[in-house]
């Protein structure tokens, strides 16, 4: 198959999954397209997640403390300063952010801005460390971030979060986002760049003899992902219309570093598709949160029952499917049209 | 003028001189072979030229300028590359890729005109694509290209080693060991193969190498370590019956001494 063909497959599908947002968007009641927004958000944080943790082999546990300042940069400037005023009733915002109030695409571009400044600042020192001090080196930044936020009362609104933010999300920004994200990171991936990136996941000792520069590299890989997370995070403030502190905890981190390990470390493929699920099946899951009668048992609803199913999938998946849905598989056209043609070869 | 000079080159590792006052003068174009026992210290002294250790003391010069502490993956750029004894390569890469990964550090285009593919970018990775695949095919590996470096049989993933090596463009080549776990035919073989890269690139090598045959075959000088220490230097033939050497290897005739 050839580039062209691709190229307008790629085209028309876009153009038939616009209209197929465009739809959704009219028609669609409101439940679902919040599932559909979370899904987007999903998929943003899964795909800028793999990059660092997949394609690049750094465990990162960060993203939660990315999305956080994504989430709080952005909502500090897109809402109106009566707004913020009606929020900040313990302590008054400090000056330039009282005034400034900008529209909501730039305020998300310099969500995103602070949080991959923050990307550099952890990622340049706590990239000498590797593996399991990494994950533990870059967990313990995100609680950092977590406090920082609870008591900079003049700033963030300290624990009291903030309220009552316009809901600009919806699906166009989200799933433009979605798609830009994809695009851009299956795009490096594929690059030269992308190959210095997987050369340093498979041996870093090799990789660097090769001339890859690991400090480089590793860094660029932190800063876009926190990007995207900042992005995500900043999308979700907007959607919820709450941010608080708490929020952006570990067991978010966990949610996201559970799509990337089911899809696949290193599958773009793998954490679109399980971003969507994870999504829809969050709310699938919630009937076995509600009280329930077994064999004659009466079971009071427990919540957080549904996380329970969540990392019981999770560990049958490390332990029998140790790559995840995709491994290290992406979608191409050629797939579909391969097996494609292998059936048909087979019924002929 | 020599290419790549150690002066005086020294490592310990707190109370144990792994390497003391090595010396090296390699001349443009020449071969020459680092032998010794186990343990005598040849991999410690490429791991000295790559900076993968520090220097504890003494130069390193590559070509008058002095390289000494500089970051492995500039001293790759400088333009010294090396394969690994116990291979190291990107196992789930494709051939292909593990070539081009070590083209990368020539790559002028930044990440941005990368993602977005402008022009500057693209004719650079044809350019880089064409090289690979040259590389692949003067070591005969470009029917593996698709494959899996990691699923390719040993004798190839060291032929794969050195088109790595050779694609960062290196004034030196530092090959470590690389008939270790071949039989007589394949290290037959192998000595073609660095003669026929040597000629063909004009590559400068320095070989750590235990089969005695390869190296008394196709190295024009020899130098001897043991337990860090150069213990002789000089042509095949004067190693080859020199007494101290013979002492290192097989050890003294008496078993009382």
């Amino acid at each position: 198959m050839d580039r062209r063909m691709k190229l307008v497959l790629t085209i028309v599908s876009l153009l038939i999954f616009i209209m197929l947002l465009w739809l959704a968007e009219n028609y669609i009641d409101a439940f679902i397209k919040r599932i559909l927004n979370v899904a987007a958000i999903y998929v943003i944080l899964g795909v800028s997640l793999n990059l660092i943790n997949g394609f690049t082999g750094q465990f990162s546990l960060g993203h939660a403390g990315f999305m956080a300042l994504g989430a709080y940069a952005s909502a500090l400037l897109y809402m109106s300063p009566s707004l913020k005023a009606m929020n900040f009733f313990i302590q008054p915002i400090i000056w330039p952010l009282s005034e400034i109030e900008i529209p909501f695409f730039f305020a998300l571009l310099v969500g995103g801005a602070v949080a991959a400044i923050a990307g550099f600042a952890v990622g340049a020192p706590c990239l000498r460390v590797g593996g399991d001090y990494l994950a533990i080196v870059t967990y313990g930044f995100a609680e950092i971030i977590r406090v920082i936020l609870n008591n900079l009362q003049s700033v963030t609104n300290g624990p009291l979060g903030l309220k009552g933010l316009p809901t600009y999300t919806n699906l166009y920004w989200s799933w433009g986002w979605a798609l830009f994200t994809i695009f851009f990171i299956k795009k490096l991936v594929d690059s030269s760049y992308g190959r210095a990136l997987k050369s340093i996941r498979e041996d870093e000792v090799a990789a660097e003899a090769m001339g890859v520069n690991l400090f480089k590299h590793k860094t660029m890989a932190f800063v876009i992902g926190a990007f995207f997370a900042g992005i995500g995070g900043g999308l979700l403030g907007s959607l919820l219309m709450t941010i608080d502190p708490n929020s952006f905890n570990i067991s978010l981190t966990f949610q996201i570093v559970m799509i990337v390990l089911l899809g696949g470390l290193g599958s773009i493929t793998g954490s679109v598709v399980m971003g969507i699920s994870v999504a829809f099946l969050m709310e699938l899951l919630r009937f076995v949160e509600s009280p329930m009668t077994i064999f004659g048992f009466t079971i009071p609803g427990i919540s957080g029952m549904r996380m329970l199913i969540f990392a019981l999938i999770l560990v049958i998946t490390v332990i029998f499917f140790r790559r995840g849905l995709f491994g290290h598989k992406e979608f191409t056209w050629e797939w579909i049209f391969r097996s494609r043609g292998r059936n048909a070869d087979e019924s002929a | 003028m020599s290419l790549l000079k150690l002066e005086q080159v020294t490592k310990r590792f707190g109370g144990l001189t792994a390497v003391s006052d090595f010396n090296l003068d390699l001349q443009e174009g020449e071969l020459v072979g680092l032998i010794g026992p186990n343990g005598a210290g040849k991999t410690t002294v490429f791991n000295l030229i790559t900076n993968t250790y520090y220097v504890s003391e003494g130069r390193i010069l590559l070509d008058g300028k002095d390289i000494t502490g500089m970051k492995t993956d500039r001293i790759t750029a400088a333009g010294i590359a090396r394969t690994f004894q116990n291979i190291r390569l990107f196992g789930e890469l494709t051939v292909l890729e593990n070539v081009l990964t070590a083209c990368h550090l020539r790559l002028k285009s930044s990440v941005i005109s990368a993602v977005f593919g402008l022009p500057g970018y693209r004719s650079e990775e044809v350019q880089m694509h064409g090289k690979a695949r040259a590389l692949l095919k003067t070591l005969g590996l470009d029917k593996y290209e698709r494959d899996l470096a990691g699923s390719l049989p040993y004798g190839l993933q060291r032929k794969l080693e050195i088109a790595r090596a050779l694609a960062t463009q290196p004034r030196v080549l530092l090959l470590d060991e690389p008939a270790a776990g071949m039989n007589p035919e394949e290290t037959l073989a192998l000595a073609a193969l660095i003669l026929r890269i040597r000629k063909d690139f004009q590559q400068t090598i320095l070989l750590i190498e235990h089969d005695m045959s390869l190296v008394m075959t196709i190295c024009e000088r020899i130098i001897v370590l043991d337990h860090g220490v150069t213990i002789a230097k000089g042509l095949p033939e004067e190693i080859q019956n020199n007494p101290d050497v013979i002492t290192a290897y097989l050890g003294t005739g008496d078993l009382y001494a």
